[in-house]
């Protein structure tokens, strides 16, 4: 088969990684099209490297033939993080898997960015510690595009995202050196180009080592769930439990649309006739778990729960958790395509968003399931639409617009999780202004990646890159039930 | 030397009435040939973008409690005060956030947000004393970090005035975000490289219905050091768990005994209950007299002495504090974060250098805290780093030096 990328560049890709590591074939690229969203563009080729010096050296190749070069885990991604736009050389770290160390003493880890979320928490959980951040993704996503995207996960409440349990990193810039930011202590000194370097989405370099911090076990943990008539009595409640001075570890909404999809394949219990229900966890030393416990009843009772169930078994805990689990790939059942979105808004603004959001949703005629972070108001609409029908896919982008515009009016954000990648360059600049876009692109430039990485990702502009986010690229769907 | 009319500049672009007389802005003992306390962020701006072309040297400064944590200053013109930037701009108690200017001390924060029964859960050397502002530049922390987040993992979103007079946002005001790089980071600990903080919006905490405070005296430090990560792993309701050496102890106003010193925080049933387990691991363990906390604080915020931070794993806190203590310092360490503080009345450059060799040597680093010029001029105050970045950073964000030039590295 005739490939598009130049023979000596492939070349000099199957020196740097050794020739059975490279796919440059057109039909092996098809896969590392696109991500978990519906923008899609060809690569020239996809490594698998094995070390850090095999990357560095795949940097070093691009540098000589002047290809972009863009990092990639699982594609697990949801905002086209990964999708190579302007061609060039996927790095897929999917080899990089080895934990390399853990110092359960110390709560520290050494990991390489490879290695999937859900295998790194097995390997944990028998010492009783945990890596904080729990994207629904974790069963396939991996450390580095956690790292990459500075994931979040319903678990974020108590501990923060993923930025906080790193502790340093080890990267390949766009020069081909391999740097250590960080170290293996909290708050190492000089300029925090760690903090920085975490949630750049490939941007900025190529992590191909973490040390991150380990987070124990609490000894007693209670989950609940509240049951609701509607989605504005939930979304009072989760503010109630706030203010009454309790942070629960994880307070999680999933509204009737998909109680309507997840209840029939789980019987988790979960009243079909219910307008939301809210999944709350509190944890720590068992008397003040009791204690709080009761304040989060209370409050559900007072904003209008009809019942609030309790478990403080592993397995009934697992049993309400599961709704939350299965409810993305219970969407992805019901429709033949879904777009999930990824908003924030203050806590307190919950109520009249959700209103606005059902409004906005029944307005362009189609079916919005909400399942997300109520805690921290970070919001996930799930639009459901056919493809197939004309142009609806448009529709739902455009609705997908509504909604970020809305929770950038009440003082949001338009990601809490998901990153901005190519979905949502042409918001940027709801949020920010010239000056802000500016200082970040010097960012960019101060790490001479402006071309080099992951190029036409978070920042709106840049050399040959599309401008609008409708216009960019042609869209198609990958297969049916992806989501968008 | 500056010459007179490149300094004229600076007068125009502010009005008149925030220009301050230039003595008691000393640092290490050179007086500004200016200096001005702006009433905004536009006349911040206005004050950066002018010294910036006339090309002078800044030197942002809140409650002047850290200005000996750097490298001695290769220039100093002008101090840029920012006490006049105290406006809480937004709080909202029910979303748990807050945005305030950058110039208002952490105390009258507190403040605020007690009434509401509220707080920013931070506690840095050497007191409440400190401005948001300088709190974020110099990322310091005390006892409670590694319990609680450091002042960068609280912080949502900042507004920062360039060099060259823009203001720049980055983040925002709501608790989870992940729009944009997230330039908040980059300023916090930059020591005001890069621009100057003057607005800063914070995620708070509710306050602990109850705190109380428990000493545990042991025989040996090695002994304090095995209660201290008993403790540590016994998931007690605590938000500090320090070790002292007996001296340290003494120091504070507690028997001379090693130590470990915790402040529970939380639920009464939490605290009570973690109360008796710390009695069961060491019967010995009481409340202590007077107010041991805010004395540790102040110690390692001392800016006359010589104050240095180690960061190492927590098995190796008892380590470095031994170290520490081998070089004359009175030490002590906080267990979950691994910091070890050694303070003396004077260090030299040698002692520093072995001392941190000691913490690189366990895969941890050590800064300079605090010390005479002479000291932060022979040693570097932060140890070895990515010195190409940095600079590279630098030129970007503020190419003609303008901002603390040195505090870093030479130039930068």
């Amino acid at each position: 088969m005739p490939t598009t990328a130049s023979p000596a560049l492939i070349e000099a890709l199957q020196r740097a990684v050794g020739s059975q590591h490279v796919l440059h074939a057109p039909e092996d690229l098809i896969a590392y099209e696109y991500d978990a969203t519906i923008d899609r563009a060809r690569p020239d080729a996809v490594l698998f490297p094995a070390t850090a010096e095999q990357v560095a050296a795949v940097v070093r190749a691009a540098n000589q033939y002047d290809v972009p070069v863009i990092p990639r885990g699982s594609g697990t991604g949801l905002s086209g993080g990964t999708v190579p736009v302007k061609g060039g050389v996927v790095v897929a770290l999917t080899r990089m898997n080895r934990i390399v160390e853990v110092d359960a003493v110390n709560r520290v880890a050494v990991v390489e960015p490879g290695v999937v979320n859900l295998q790194l928490q097995e390997a944990l959980a028998p010492l009783r510690l945990a890596w904080a951040p729990d994207p629904s993704s974790q069963r396939i996503c991996t450390v580095g595009g956690n790292i990459a995207n500075n994931s979040g996960g319903p678990h974020t409440l108590a501990h923060g995202s993923t930025v906080n349990h790193v502790l340093g990193l080890e990267v390949v810039v766009s020069d081909g050196r391999v740097i250590n930011l960080g170290g293996r202590v909290l708050d190492a000194p000089g300029i925090d180009l760690r903090g920085l370097f975490v949630g750049s989405e490939g941007t900025l370099g190529i992590v191909t080592q973490a040390t991150i911090r380990l987070v124990p076990a609490a000894p007693d943990v209670r989950t609940m769930l509240a049951i609701f008539d509607s989605v504005d009595e939930a979304s009072a409640a989760v503010s109630a439990i706030i203010r009454n001075g309790v942070i629960p570890v994880a307070l999680e909404m999933l509204d009737q649309e998909i109680i309507k999809l997840v209840e029939p394949r789980i019987h988790a219990g979960y009243p079909l006739d219910a307008g939301a229900v809210l999944l709350i966890e509190v944890e720590g030393l068992s008397e003040g778990v009791a204690v709080e416990a009761d304040a989060v009843i209370e409050a559900c009772r007072a904003c209008g729960a009809r019942e609030v169930r309790s478990a403080d078994t592993q397995p009934a805990r697992d049993k309400l958790w599961e709704g939350r689990k299965v409810g993305i790939g219970a969407i992805g059942a019901a429709a033949p395509a879904f777009y999930l979105l990824d908003g924030v808004v203050p806590r307190t603004k919950l109520p009249q968003v959700m209103r606005r959001v059902l409004e906005l949703s029944a307005q362009y005629g189609f079916k919005c399931a909400n399942i997300f972070h109520a805690g921290d108001g970070n919001l996930h609409p799930n639009i459901m639409f056919d493809p197939q029908e004309e142009g609806a896919t448009q529709r739902v982008l455009d609705l997908g617009g509504e909604i970020m515009r809305l929770c950038v009016d009440v003082g949001g954000s338009i990601t809490g999780e998901h990153g901005i990648g190519l979905e949502k360059r042409s918001y940027m600049e709801w949020v920010f202004s010239p000056p802000d876009l500016a200082a970040m692109e010097r960012v960019r430039l101060a790490f001479g990646s402006a071309d080099r990485f992951n190029p036409c990702k978070i920042l709106p502009g840049g050399h040959g890159c599309a401008t609008g986010h409708a216009d960019e690229l042609a869209r198609h769907i990958a297969k049916p039930g992806v989501y968008i | 030397m500056t010459s007179p009319t490149r300094l004229e500049s600076l007068r125009h672009a502010v009005p008149s009435d925030v220009e301050r007389s230039p003595s008691g802005f000393g640092i290490d003992a050179v007086e500004p040939a200016l200096a001005f306390s702006p009433d905004d962020r536009n006349e911040v701006a206005a004050l950066l973008r002018a010294a910036d072309e006339a090309g002078v040297v800044v030197v942002p400064q809140g409650g002047r409690t850290a200005l000996s944590l750097g490298r001695p200053l290769q220039r100093y013109d002008v101090a840029l005060e920012t006490r006049g930037l105290q406006r809480i701009v937004e709080y909202v108690p029910d979303d748990l956030t807050l945005t305030v200017e950058a110039g208002i001390h952490l105390e009258a924060l507190q403040q605020t947000l007690r009434e509401h029964g509220q707080y920013l859960p931070i506690d840095p050397p050497p007191d409440d004393h400190v401005s948001i502002g300088g709190l974020l530049a110099t990322a310091r922390s005390g006892a409670w970090r590694g319990h609680l987040p450091a002042a960068r993992d609280l912080l949502l979103g900042a507004v920062v005035a360039s060099p060259t007079g823009q203001l720049e946002s980055s983040g925002g005001r709501v608790v989870k975000n992940v729009t944009g790089y997230d330039m908040h980071r980059m300023h916090t600990g930059a020591l005001g490289a890069f621009g100057v903080i003057v607005e800063a919006s914070f995620k708070v905490a509710p306050l602990p219905p109850v705190t109380r405070t428990l000493a545990a005296r042991a025989d040996t430090i090695a002994e304090a050091g095995a209660l201290a990560m008993r403790l540590w792993n016994a998931s007690l309701a605590a938000r500090a768990i320090s070790i002292l050496a007996p001296e340290t102890a003494e120091r504070i106003g507690l028997e001379a005994s090693p130590t470990v010193l915790i402040e529970l925080a939380g639920l009464e049933v939490s605290v009570d209950r973690s109360t008796q387990i710390i009695r069961e691991a060491n019967p010995r363990a009481d409340e202590p007299a007077g107010t041991p906390w805010e004395r540790l604080r102040r110690l390692h915020g001392d800016r006359v002495a010589a104050v240095v931070r180690f960061g190492v794993p927590s098995s190796d806190v008892i380590g470095a504090i031994e170290a520490a203590r081998g070089a004359g310092c009175i030490a002590w360490g906080h267990i979950a974060s691994g910091a070890v503080i050694g303070h003396a009345p004077s260090l030299d450059a040698a002692s520093v250098q072995r001392l941190r060799a000691h913490a690189t040597e366990r895969g941890g680093f050590l800064q300079l805290e605090s010390g005479s010029r002479g000291l932060r001029a022979a040693v570097d105050p932060f140890g070895p780093g990515e010195v190409d970045l940095v600079r590279s950073l630098k030129a970007r964000f503020d190419a003609r030096g303008t901002l603390n030039r040195g505090r870093w590295m030479e130039g930068v």
